[in-house]
């Protein structure tokens, strides 16, 4: 592990060099560049999702934490960690202050792995438009988290309104063992649904997400209804010959109950996944989620997000004008 | 009509199989406790097991449900591979039943075909079975007869699909496999026999075929035109252990060579199928395994030998012979090492050396192609003294993964080029996400998909090509070879003879 304080994004690709040449190839088959961009008090929580991640899919993982970007000064710290308390990937743990968090793509460039495919994780509020990030931009793949955005729900109209084939956000990992769960008992039933209820919170993403994959796989417009509970709780399907089939997760015991019309009740394993898992299995796909488009458009109204063309252009967009708008004329261009 | 939750682009739901039951006949032994019930743990921990499934345990023991269920959780904790997690347990469990008997009992599987008829109700099991036969050959007869004639082993009378896994010794000879392949034929159909190598289920092996046919750049050189020679080697440090019964009556190309370095040969020089499914891609290997060619002078073009006392692995060990229950005069093979060709235009020519031992120096199972040199070198003789063969070795276990060997300039003032080593490790990497091969065995016969099982028609193929080489053998003395080295000298001259060595795998 090399500590580099006050440092250049020049120097930070040397010591990566020198540290990949002295551990002897360690990651020597990169299956692609992670880049994380973690807010300051989640830097521990992001390592420690990276770490599982990367267990599974062999990367070099670029960690961004910005900080006070109105800041006139600029500085990079950096940790360069080759196979070591991250995993199995090569790591470089970057905070950056001042205008040159606003530049971040200008040390992170230089220092992704030539042609493998590059993620951008946002671990933090997400984005307001993927665009305005230089980082969304380079990337391949986008992994959002609305669950962290002020307004979790609304946020999720956000991403449909700016998404490009590609983009993926955690709330839609999340659910993938209740979808393996209604998928799996829907295998052995070739009956038509009329109704569909999600009970869940009123700030949950995921429930308009799951909600939206029914909507859009069925044919049925969901209905919601908030529990007691702080994430989702229930899905209640009434059949079409009157039968009713509902999927009823404990939130303690880690499982949940399948109870169907006419048979005995089920206990199927339904447990929340560390935030690792979610962020492998994101990885594992790299090419754009179709399904997931589909359940977006279905719950937030809009239709054919699949049609949009992927690439982005970054747009400029300075906090800083925003906040001291005084400070404008000083530097027009160059910042 | 089709589940319309399932989409095929939605790649993140897992495939799982339709409610069914799986049920292990010998399931007090060491397969079923050290495989298949930490396998069936670890399947139902990833939620990859239906709503519905239960596991019938069939052995001679006087228990209850809750005794079987006792050795279960015991085979299952110390097994699994993925996290203990009790409460998938108790879910498990709740659906694991015992039925006591014998073979000959038929009173016991009218008990056994009664309870899977219960399941019906009780679970919502409509019929579907597994039956997992995890018992020595000579007990399938009558096994297979009872299935019958209880009507268990017929999809139409349970109305559901009823499949029956096999494990390997796949026969002893042509002559036998063909019993046992006509025998569990006729009582289940040829569809619903899985026969179990489980070097299939090896996610390596599955990349044989990904590197293969996924990349454009390694099919032009994969012929003979290219390839001077392939080299497949299956080396074990462990000696027979308490197999000596069952190991001094077959011998390592019976027990290893026939069916798994047969399956890789076959996968390395299959054409390409037409389709990544079962039958496209057993149709290939079929048509390889039938073009194998065995020597005419089996003596020159093949070694077999038999360890003597030495060390491994800083221990050492007995000698084959000293080995516990093994006749004094055996003269059943430990190491075995052949040259076998492929008939047909993309490998007339190559040699294919196939070997296989105990009480090798290390465990390692790879295959290597070796490339024909350079046709033209316009460096100085001496600037390339170190410079090799090109090999591109796929290692199957451990340290899963691609190296690929080439030539390159030494650092430096003069030219002087030497091997270098460019290494995939797909184990270091993945190994967390691997599953263990009965893992994904099971779950493709429950799903039934039988894309990594061999058939019958593969199963007599390798026979074909085993049995002239024993018939030859009958009677000869084995090479000795100390424990810890890589098999006899006379394996290493037969390659020298033709200008090659083995590799150091």
């Amino acid at each position: 592990m090399i500590g580099l304080w006050d440092t250049t994004g020049i120097e930070v690709v040397k010591a990566l060099a020198n540290e990949r040449r002295s551990a002897g190839g360690l990651t020597s088959g990169l299956a692609l560049t992670l880049v994380a961009v973690v807010d300051e008090r989640q830097v521990r929580e992001a390592e420690a999702a990276a770490t599982i991640a990367a267990s599974a899919h062999p990367c070099r993982l670029l960690i961004i934490v910005r900080a006070d970007v109105t800041q006139q000064r600029s500085r990079l710290d950096a940790e360069i960690v080759v196979g070591g308390r991250l995993g199995p990937c090569e790591a470089v743990v970057m905070r950056m202050q001042g205008r040159l968090a606003l530049h971040a793509e200008s040390v992170v460039m230089p220092l992704l792995a030539p042609d493998v495919p590059v993620v951008t994780w946002w671990q933090c509020a997400p984005p307001e438009r993927i665009a305005y990030d230089p980082l969304g931009v380079v990337a391949d793949r986008r992994i959002t988290d609305s669950a962290q955005a002020a307004d979790p729900v609304g946020n999720l109209r956000i991403r449909a309104d700016d998404y490009v084939p590609g983009d993926t956000d955690l709330s839609w990992s999340r659910i993938t063992p209740w979808r393996t769960l209604l998928a799996g008992a829907f295998d052995a039933t070739n009956i038509g649904v009329k109704a569909v209820e999600i009970i869940a919170p009123d700030t949950d993403p995921t429930a308009p997400l799951l909600g939206g994959w029914l909507e859009a796989r069925l044919g049925v417009h969901p209905t919601r209804r908030s529990g007691q509970g702080k994430i989702m709780e229930a899905v209640n399907l009434e059949l079409a010959d009157g039968s009713t089939m509902n999927l009823i997760r404990d939130l303690n015991a880690g499982i949940a109950t399948l109870q169907r019309t006419g048979q005995s009740d089920r206990i199927l394993p339904l447990s929340r996944r560390p935030l690792g898992e979610e962020l492998a299995e994101e990885l594992r796909r790299l090419d754009p989620d179709q399904p997931y488009a589909a359940a977006l458009a279905a719950a937030t109204g809009r239709s054919s997000l699949d049609e949009r063309l992927a690439p982005r252009v970054h747009i400029w967009k300075d906090p800083a004008l925003a906040e001291r708008p005084e400070a404008t004329p000083l530097e027009p261009v160059a910042s | 009509m089709t589940n319309p939750l399932r989409d095929p682009q939605d790649r993140r739901l897992p495939r799982i199989p339709e409610p069914c039951a799986l049920v292990i006949f010998g399931v007090t032994g060491d397969l079923a406790r050290k495989k298949l019930i930490p396998a069936v743990y670890d399947l139902a921990n990833r939620g990859l097991l239906p709503p519905s499934f239960a596991v019938l345990g069939f052995a001679r023991r006087d228990w209850g449900d809750g005794d079987f269920e006792d050795l279960a959780r015991k085979a299952a904790q110390s097994g699994a591979r993925t996290a203990w997690r009790e409460e998938v347990w108790s879910r498990l469990a709740g659906n694991i039943k015992f039925v006591p008997g014998s073979f000959e009992d038929d009173a016991a599987f009218d008990h056994l075909a009664q309870t899977l008829s219960d399941l019906h109700d009780e679970s919502g099991i409509p019929g579907n079975a597994a039956f997992y036969l995890s018992i020595p050959p000579s007990a399938f007869p009558v096994v297979l007869k009872q299935l019958e004639r209880t009507g268990m082993s017929d999809n139409a009378k349970s109305g559901g699909w009823r499949r029956v896994v096999v494990e390997k010794p796949f026969g002893y000879n042509l002559t036998t496999a063909r019993q046992l392949n006509d025998l569990v034929d006729d009582a289940f159909t040829a569809q619903d026999v899985f026969r179990i190598d489980h070097y299939l289920g090896k996610e390596t092996v599955q990349n044989i075929l990904a590197l293969r046919f996924a990349n454009n750049l390694f099919e032009p050189v994969w012929n003979s035109n290219y390839v001077d020679s392939v080299q497949i080697t299956m080396a074990e440090d462990v000696g027979i252990g308490t197999r000596a019964g069952f190991y001094d009556t077959v011998g390592t190309a019976r027990d290893v060579v026939q069916n798994h370095l047969m399956q890789l040969l076959a996968l390395v020089a299959m054409e390409e199928p037409t389709a990544f499914d079962a039958t496209a891609i057993r149709t290939e290997k079929l048509k390889v395994l039938n073009a194998i060619t065995v020597p005419t002078d089996v003596f020159t073009n093949t070694v077999r030998g038999q360890y003597l006392t030495g060390w491994v692995a800083g221990e050492r060990v007995p000698g084959y012979l000293e080995e516990k229950d093994v006749p004094e005069e055996s003269k059943t093979e430990t190491y075995v090492a052949m040259r076998l060709g492929v008939q047909n235009r993309r490998w007339a020519g190559v040699p294919f050396y196939v070997r296989a031992g105990k009480r090798m120096p290390r465990r390692v199972t790879e295959l290597a192609i070796s490339f024909k040199k350079a046709p033209h070198l316009p460096f100085h003789q001496t600037d390339v003294e170190m410079l090799g063969h090109n090999q591109l070795v796929i290692r199957v276990q451990p340290d899963e993964g691609v190296m690929l060997k080439f030539g390159s300039k030494v650092p430096g003032t003069t030219m002087e080029v030497r091997d270098i080593a460019m290494d995939f490790q797909y184990g270091e990497a993945f190994t967390d996400a691997s599953p263990e091969a009965y893992e994904r065995l099971i779950l493709d016969v429950l799903v039934g998909d039988k894309t990594l099982f061999p058939d019958s028609a593969e199963v007599e193929a390798s026979w074909n090509v085993i049995d002239p080489l024993e018939e030859a053998w009958a009677g000869s003395t084995p090479e000795p070879y100390r424990a810890g080295e890589w098999g006899p000298r006379a394996a290493d001259e037969m390659l020298a003879r033709e200008g090659r060595a083995w590799r150091r795998a």
